[in-house]
């Protein structure tokens, strides 16, 4: 469940005692709120990516419940992951509005390009590949997330466009 | 001297969706040298068949042209672009019929202005609603709430009133507010049009709401679904702190009152009242049982109003403007009017706000121009996942809170989706109890097992190897899970399940 964790000791947090102190002062603010194990979780899995082992003991520690009651938590929401993601997360909506306009077909046609099926993740970690039921924008279905970005009258050529452009310019960077 | 030049381009999410920020982009670019020509980041109009819809304002005469499949990218001056905008027969979005035909109470800022400029939030009325709450005190708002008419706007249409009133009633040191902004029905986006292109109004209605109950914390549970809600929602949350209109003493009275934004993390059920309260309690978002109700024991057991983003928007509109501009219209519990969301197969989608009463037919063609494919319109689901699905000789009921009763269904959130004649009926059958089998939060037997068995029998209708005898158990499953389920989710589901049974019946096959 938890192989990926290694990964994020690579990115500069050279101990676990390192990594453990760090995510201690993210989730910080978030012990004295009323509730704020899933805004602290949030936070963490936006700085990591995921959510490992080392940071579940972590965040137990400092919301004073077991470790299991935060794998309770995790494990209910959607959004969060215990497993690294890709760099760019695909959500492709299958709500009824974007059915009405070929969204299980698009579904198929990435699905098949990717090679991958629900929530799976390439192994260059570039790409996972999620459906998801409404992103609001149902008027200009069928829609397509990528991370924050939501894309109007979705095929997969605008999908792969984007990808493409979003590559190069992060290339560039 | 030139005459100064305004650029309208939207900054919401369908607008960018298709394209609007990279015209801000390269429009930012042509004007750099031109200091007579500003750029405003808009709300949308809601006619979202336009986005990107850019206006142009000169000489207080402001006009528009849609963008879409327009290529900008290779304009050299701004010239080029005002000579290409001024031939491509610009209009002004208020005198077209899909605006003139509606009645904007609750939506009437959006795509006007800058959302968070709080001048123009001022200009048009804002906070004059929080004033004259003020002016007549607590159970006066109350009371001016019950004449509006006003039911919630989520699903449920209970009186917003009679919510309010119980919570007032409560004796309690700490009492909450929260707004229900986990808009997770497919094919629904009114809340988030509120959020991004008229935050202030939700905000001042909730501020309105937790003085009339007498709360002094408030809460946003909004859907990690729409970043860009939650981007105009913080800065809003600031603006408003900083000029006194959220924290100690606002309006210069002796009220409190702040408000935290929570994000959800991709749960449909936490749009449920009571999953909602666990989930911003940091928990699995799990349906609680009624008794209690929220309003007496809620938010950490104590009293909470909670309401759903239009609901609590429409309150800044009844108090600024007084009751009898919602209850002049309709009856019963359809009173005011309702922001329906026309959508899917359609040509001219988007935010349609207008009295209680219109029909299907009026909606599709009158309002949406036909099917976006030019198929015949075949049916038409409404109120979201649970909602029923409408076959075309129904089109003329009058869209009511009481007619979709009637017909076994719910105006839910109010969301209308058109599907053409190529739908396979037994698939969006299938569907409605595979969402459920997804999204159920497991507390309760009913919706977990059920939708997994709903499922399995569909698809032995599709599939053709289903005898007369599953079709009986389809029939007595649905009832089961009406009847027994703890919320609404189980309880729901079979709803557009039996809607084609009924009205699709040849359709109901393989």
């Amino acid at each position: 469940m938890f192989t990926a964790w290694t990964e994020a000791l690579k990115n500069g947090h050279q101990t676990i005692d390192n990594f453990k102190l760090s995510i201690k002062q993210i989730i910080q603010p978030f012990v004295t709120v009323k509730g704020g194990l899933i805004p602290a979780l949030h936070k963490v899995q936006k700085e990591f990516g995921f959510l490992n082992k080392e940071s579940i003991k972590t965040l137990a520690k400092s919301f004073n419940i077991s470790d299991a009651e935060v794998i309770d938590v995790i494990t209910y929401y959607d959004d969060f992951k215990l497993e690294k993601q890709g760099k760019y997360i695909i959500k492709v909506c299958q709500a009824e509005a974007c059915q009405s306009l070929g969204c299980r077909e698009l579904w198929d046609t990435l699905r098949s390009h990717f090679q991958l099926e629900q929530d799976e993740t390439s192994k260059d970690y570039l790409v996972t590949l999620k459906e998801v039921f409404c992103l609001g924008n149902c008027a200009l279905s069928p829609s397509v997330m990528i991370n924050k970005d939501v894309i109007g009258k979705a095929n997969p050529e605008k999908i792969l466009a984007y990808l493409s452009t979003r590559q190069n310019n992060s290339k560039n960077d | 001297m030139t005459d100064p030049i305004k650029i309208y381009i939207p900054k919401e999410t369908s607008a960018c969706s298709v394209g609007s920020d990279f015209i801000a982009e390269k429009i930012n670019l042509l004007t750099q040298e031109h200091k007579h020509i500003s750029i405003v980041r808009n709300g949308s109009w809601g006619a979202f068949w336009l986005e990107p819809f850019v206006e142009i304002e000169i000489n207080g005469k402001r006009t528009g042209s849609s963008y879409i499949n327009k290529d900008i990218s290779q304009l050299s001056s701004i010239e080029e672009f005002l000579d290409d905008f001024n031939k491509s027969k610009p209009f002004n979005i208020l005198e077209t019929e899909f605006i003139k035909q509606q009645t904007r109470l609750v939506f009437s800022r959006i795509g006007l202005h800058d959302p968070l400029d709080l001048d123009e939030y001022f200009n048009s009325g804002g906070y004059k609603g929080l004033e004259k709450s003020f002016e007549i005190g607590q159970q006066k708002t109350i009371d001016e709430i019950k004449k509006s008419g006003l039911n919630g706007r989520g699903g449920a249409a209970f009186p917003t009133a009679i919510k309010m009133q119980t919570v007032f009633d409560q004796e309690a040191k700490t009492k909450y507010v929260a707004c229900n902004a986990d808009e997770g029905d497919g094919g629904t986006f009114s809340d988030r049009l509120i959020m991004e292109c008229d935050p202030y109004s939700l905000i001042e209605g909730m501020t309105i709401a937790a003085y009339g109950v007498g709360a002094s914390h408030g809460y946003i549970y909004l859907r990690s679904e729409y970043p860009l809600a939650k981007y105009f929602l913080t800065e809003a949350i600031q603006i408003l702190k900083s000029k006194n209109l959220l924290g100690k003493d606002i309006l210069g009275k002796k009220f409190t009152f702040d408000i935290e934004l929570r994000i959800g993390a991709g749960s449909y059920v936490c749009g449920e009242e009571t999953a909602m309260m666990e989930s911003i309690e940091g928990k699995r978002g799990l349906v609680r049982s009624k008794p209690p109700l929220p309003a007496i024991k809620g938010l950490f057991n104590k009293p909470t109003l909670i309401n759903n983003v239009i609901t609590l928007a429409s309150l800044s509109a009844i108090l600024m403007q007084g009751k009898d501009i919602f209850s002049q219209f309709g009856s019963g519990k359809s009173v005011g009017t309702m922001p329906f969301q026309l959508c899917g197969n359609i040509k001219q989608g988007g935010l349609i706000e207008v009295p209680f009463g219109i029909t299907l037919n009026e909606m599709i063609y009158d309002f949406g121009a036909g099917t976006l494919n030019d198929k015949p319109v075949h049916a038409v689901q409404i109120g979201g996942p649970l909602g029923i699905y409408l076959p075309v000789h129904l089109f003329n009921t009058p869209l009511t809170v009481e007619s979709l009763i009637d017909l076994k269904g719910s105006l839910g959130h109010g969301g209308v989706i058109v599907f053409d004649d190529s739908t396979n009926m037994t698939l969006q059958a299938k569907f409605a109890m595979d969402f459920c089998q997804k999204e159920s939060c497991g507390k309760c037997t009913p919706c977990r097992i059920g939708s997994v068995r709903g499922v399995e029998l569909i698809d032995k209708i599709y599939n053709g190897t289903a005898v007369k005898e599953d079709r009986i158990l389809l029939e007595e499953l649905c009832e089961t899970m009406e009847t027994t389920s703890l919320c609404a989710m189980g309880g729901m589901t079979p709803n557009p399940v039996r809607s084609i049974m009924k009205y699709f019946p040849n359709e109901m096959t393989n």
